[in-house]
């Protein structure tokens, strides 16, 4: 198997071997092992080792992003850019690659995916799930090869690359297309969860909604709770009323 | 109004600090000091594509920090101090002690010759050394990743 496809599939587990120690930097580093084995082919031993030992130290970013980091290292592994300077570019990258990762896929690909089944579960049932998973991993794979093949191509010079790509852009398209499925699929999915329940509280329920909505501004409670804590308490207490009005 | 939070952390710019920080701190700007960002050009623009719409990012040199931090501190805007090492927030504290005060260990990471504290704190016997003096001289030191973590004390990391 060449080594580009090996790095692929090794990427498809680069948390695998997560730890708090080094966060996903062993997996980064067995994700970059065959690429800078073929790239550095000409140098020692000692340099390859040093380059992989280079890779495996501690490093954080979005593990869909962190394809874009093993081919900027390995390039500039490869274009001999001193070791202080390999490390500041990981360390550099990790930042915007985590951010823009959560941005794309875990507040946008992922609840757009999850809102649109949910939509669309009334009407095909079960397959909708199967069509959001299957999705999701076409993306997934389509986002790993492409930022290993920007990494590759930029090197030292892959933060400008970033900013000129689609990345930044459809990082913001997608958490407004979450926003529009998790809209559209809560009024369905309400329906007809509630369809069968005669006699729904509705003045409690507005009422839970609105001092959730309160505290959701608040400075101090968004200080101590995150947004998915809180939204799941008060749908609990939103349960719990309509399960005592039956 | 004082700066938000002054934070020890080596990742920089990151998740942690934009969001976790600076949303419920509703931070408006970002001083990120370190001497070898600020001679690099493409670094500081790695770690502004980390930084959201509205949040100004200040990237300076430890002696232009020094200069400026009376600027910041009477700043209405809530902003983060960042440095990416101990040594660095030591040189501000010992420059302006009283705007330097609350200091939070936010991230240190693993190092050959550091031993754990905490999972996002390691530190080698000279970094531990030099939280000792800072505390010494009247800082506040906590070690504490995120707003929703409980902080905990120098005394119970050391």
């Amino acid at each position: 198997m060449k080594a580009r496809a090996q790095a692929i599939l090794r990427l498809l587990a680069v948390q695998a071997a997560w730890t708090y120690e080094r966060m996903s930097g062993i997996g980064v580093a067995h994700a970059a092992a065959p690429l800078l084995r073929e790239h550095l082919a000409a140098k020692s031993r000692a340099e390859r080792h040093a380059a992989i030992a280079r890779s495996a130290e501690f490093f954080n970013s979005h593990p869909y992003l962190a394809g874009v980091a093993v081919g900027a290292v390995v390039r500039a592994e490869r274009d001999a850019v001193p070791g202080a300077t390999i490390v500041r570019l990981r360390t550099a990258l990790s930042g915007p690659l985590g951010a823009m990762g959560d941005q794309l896929i875990w507040t946008g690909q992922v609840p757009a995916l999850m809102g649109l089944a949910l939509a669309a579960t009334p009407w095909i049932g079960a397959w909708a799930v199967l069509a959001a998973v299957v999705v999701h991993n076409v993306l997934r794979l389509a986002i790993t090869v492409w930022g290993l093949d920007l990494g590759l191509r930029e090197g030292i010079g892959v933060g400008a690359a970033l900013q000129r790509s689609w990345l930044p852009r459809r990082a913001e398209d997608a958490q407004r297309l979450a926003a529009f499925a998790v809209g559209v699929a809560i009024p369905i999915a309400v329906a007809g969860l509630l369809a069968d329940i005669p006699g729904i509280p509705v003045m409690p329920i507005i009422l839970i909604g609105g001092i959730g909505a309160v505290l959701a501004i608040a400075t101090r409670t968004r200080a101590r709770v995150t947004g998915l804590r809180l939204g799941l308490v008060l749908l609990a207490l939103a349960l719990l009323v309509v399960g005592g009005s039956r | 109004m004082p700066l938000s939070l002054l934070r020890v952390d080596d990742r920089l710019v990151h998740g942690q600090v934009v969001i976790g920080w600076g949303r419920p701190l509703a931070v408006r700007f970002i001083v990120l000091v370190d001497d070898g960002v600020r001679l690099s050009e493409w670094e500081q623009d790695l770690y502004r594509m980390a930084i959201p719409d509205g949040i100004e990012l200040i990237v300076v040199s430890t002696a232009e920090a020094v200069r400026r931090l009376p600027e910041w501190a009477a700043d209405p805007r809530p902003g983060i101090l960042l440095t990416g090492d101990l040594a660095t927030m030591s040189t501000l504290h010992a420059a302006e002690p009283a705007l330097v005060r609350r200091i939070n260990l936010g991230g240190i990471h693993h190092r050959a010759d550091r031993v754990e504290r905490l999972r996002y704190l390691y530190l080698d016997p000279s970094e531990a050394a030099l939280l000792r003096t800072m505390a010494d001289s009247g800082a506040e030191i906590t070690a504490q990743d995120l707003p929703t973590t409980p902080a905990v004390a120098l005394a119970a990391l050391l």
